[in-house]
């Protein structure tokens, strides 16, 4: 039985509401996710060439969105002596004038931001060749002893490339996430959690696996791979290395989580359904739903929190990132970064080396 | 003042520090701090103080004129850094602080916003000294009794705007606790506008609390288990109807986490802004650069959403069978093709 790239990523069956199939191949991330502005715009995409930016700009001259027009026309009609046609007219011309200096604003903005993209583009250009781990497992060790701390826990958010780019597609995504792998092992970070939107990686369990195996054995020799356990907090499964390939047996060098967008809010409803339902049997009383319960419920049922979270986007997206696990999470992401690279990773975990945190004080 | 300057244009503007970029800001900024001082010599301080009120009136009202976001909340960070780098008492910062987020939440009635909220006291924030505990709560206090005022009094830009004080209050003591409901009361008449003030607040507690008044709801068959769902989930959060999403989060002093506040409402789509400055350093015109570039990407998004909302119904309407039926045509009668000649004849 083989799937084909397009049906493997095809996530359609996980929301309620379809989506034209054509569109679910051009843009980066999933169909389902609406990206906050900036990161929606700094995706790309079809919908995001300069060109069309500029046709936006102009056409945002035309588009009335006054703020108080309802109001005005409800109550204000004949209030202030004048009939309502002529100082509508009047707020309408002013208004437009507005608008107009904000549309050259925005248009002055957006050359300055083009060569912003660029001069960033260019940085993490050379970053990436500072920072080469050239696969081997040494020279990730020799960056990392540097630095006084690492987190104990790394999160990282995941999205698939349209399949038609580089590194993009099932195959894109997988690489991506082995890769990652490699680097918080060779780091001796201990638990990795991979957040992709429409759970992919959750329903590609096995090709991740074989992916992550893969480049193991690039790294650190086909012979001595080290162990790995893949766990699914939704369906609470643990599968060990790769499939037919030892059973767990030895010390695990990492623990990689796999989580999804259902792992966020609707977990928490769902905690909030069963402990309703528990309290009403009179199996739970209602003053024991404490936040250190919630807590350790929670810890079970996803996973513990983070200490670092990585995005290799263009702009902070958390893409609905479980809220109850980002309490004192960093967060790192390069402007303008588009790929998964290991400048990113190891930049990222120099930040947490640096930064200091004193809950409460 | 060249080096503040250079920190409030430069911070939101050009986010990574780069050599070129800084010399020419640096020139260009002493250029502009000698036209400056010239500027502050001639004209006397009626007329400057007159000047910036209309510098600020006229950016507001060109900004109104795109997309305004609906909530914007800070996490005000960085009083104490602020009054040891200025060599004051801790007292001073925290009162800057207040003065700061006064003066913006103004700004942010003017400029449309419905609603603004702001991490005043975090549950952890019990933590701290007594002594600052107790300096924050009094000033807190003032604080409150001066927004209730302005916001009774119809001569003032604060008029007409809601109080509420959010979180966790059975951690304070009775009195500020009257004060406080007294406070709302005062002021539950506002409409246009909601100024939230999480006063000792967690995002965890809401969370937790949340939780808590579903069950309690469900316990006393007020609602059904099934109608537990994401969205009358949210609606319960202390926020009210603000607790689904709020579009900017600022956070100041640099810091690249959330700290405990406004994880639910910001972890989907919400801007996140993390700016270098500290809290009473962040200035009119940094919030209105982060806005205009919010307002820049949104009318971008908001144009894509609607042409892609376009071509959906394009699809549609082409899906319809009767309405774009191909026809077929036999072989037979298409025209005749051209006689055909080969070469080797």
């Amino acid at each position: 039985m083989t799937m084909t790239e397009a049906q493997a990523i095809n996530t359609t069956f996980l929301h309620d509401h379809k989506i034209n199939d054509k569109e679910s191949s051009e843009t980066t991330g999933s169909n389902f996710h609406i990206p906050p502005p900036a990161a929606s715009r700094m995706k790309g995409g079809n919908a995001n060439t300069k060109r069309r930016t500029v046709q936006v700009i102009s056409k945002s001259i035309f588009v009335d969105n006054r703020p108080n027009k309802n109001s005005d026309s409800d109550s204000g009609k004949f209030t202030e002596g004048s009939t309502f046609w002529k100082r509508e007219n009047i707020n309408y011309l002013e208004f437009t004038f507005y608008k107009i200096v904000l549309a050259e604003l925005f248009f002055i903005y957006g050359i300055f931001r083009y060569f912003q993209l660029q001069y960033n583009k260019s940085k993490l250009k050379i970053f990436d060749l500072l920072y080469s781990p050239s696969n081997t497992p040494q020279l990730i060790r020799q960056d990392v002893i540097k630095l006084n701390k690492i987190p104990s826990r790394l999160a990282v958010i995941l999205e698939v490339k349209p399949i038609g780019d580089v590194g993009g597609g099932l195959k894109g995504l997988l690489n991506d996430a082995s890769e990652l792998v490699c680097w918080t092992i060779s780091a001796g970070v201990k638990h990795l959690s991979l957040y992709d939107y429409d759970g992919i990686l959750q329903k590609n369990t096995d090709e991740l696996r074989n992916a992550i195996f893969e480049h193991l054995s690039i790294y650190y020799g086909p012979a001595n791979v080290p162990n790995y356990a893949v766990r699914i907090p939704h369906f609470n499964k643990v599968f060990y290395n790769k499939k037919g390939y030892g059973d767990g047996k030895g010390k695990v060098a990492i623990e990689v989580s796999l989580l999804s967008n259902r792992d966020g809010r609707e977990t928490i409803v769902d905690l909030t359904r069963t402990m309703a339902d528990l309290c009403s049997n009179k199996e739970m009383n209602i003053n024991d739903i404490t936040v250190d319960l919630i807590d350790t419920e929670l810890k079970q049922l996803v996973g513990p929190e983070p200490d670092l979270l990585l995005y290799f986007g263009p702009a902070l997206d958390l893409q609905g990132y479980p809220p109850w696990h980002i309490r004192l999470t960093e967060f790192f992401w390069e402007e303008d970064n588009n790929q998964v690279t290991y400048s990113v990773f190891i930049r990222g975990l120099k930040q947490y080396a640096g930064c200091k945190v004193n809950v409460g004080k | 003042m060249l080096a503040k300057i250079t920190r409030f244009i430069e911070a939101p503007l050009v986010r990574s520090y780069n050599y070129i970029t800084n010399c020419f800001v640096v020139l260009f900024l002493s250029v502009f701090h000698r036209l400056h001082l010239i500027f502050m010599k001639i004209v006397p301080q009626s007329v400057r103080v007159w000047w910036q009120k209309f510098l600020q009136d006229i950016f507001i009202k060109i900004l109104r004129a795109g997309p305004i976001p609906e909530h914007v909340s800070f996490i005000m960070d960085g009083n104490r850094r602020y009054a040891k780098s200025n060599n004051l008492p801790l007292k001073k910062g925290h009162e800057a602080g207040g003065f700061t987020l006064l003066t913006l939440v103004y700004i942010c009635k003017k400029m449309g916003v419905k609603c603004v909220s702001a991490y005043a006291f975090s549950i952890e924030n019990f933590n701290r000294s007594e002594e600052e505990v107790a300096t924050l709560m009094t000033l807190f206090n003032a604080k409150l009794e001066e927004f209730a005022t302005r916001a009774k009094d119809f001569r003032d830009p604060l008029y007409g705007s809601k109080l509420r004080i959010i979180g966790d209050r059975s951690l304070l003591s009775a009195d500020t606790k009257a004060k406080l409901e007294e406070v709302e009361r005062l002021t539950k008449d506002g409409k246009d506008f909601t100024f939230y003030v999480c006063f000792p607040y967690t995002s965890r507690n809401d969370i937790q609390h949340t939780i808590y008044l579903n069950s309690k709801d469900y316990v006393e068959r007020k609602i059904e288990l099934k109608d537990i769902t994401v969205s009358k989930f949210s609606d319960k959060m202390y926020l009210d109807q603000f607790s689904k999403k709020c579009d900017i989060l600022i956070r100041t002093s640099g810091h690249r986490r959330l700290s405990d506040y406004m994880l639910w409402q910001s972890h989907e789509n919400s801007t996140i802004e993390f700016v270098p400055t500290l809290w009473p350093d962040f200035t009119f015109t940094q919030m209105c650069l982060i806005f205009f570039r919010w307002s820049f990407y949104t009318t971008i998004q908001r144009y894509n959403d609607i042409t892609l909302f376009d071509q959906s119904m394009k699809s549609i309407t082409s899906s319809i069978p009767f309405l774009n039926k191909r026809r077929y045509h036999s072989l037979e009668s298409l025209p005749e093709p051209p006689v055909a000649v080969s070469v080797l004849g």
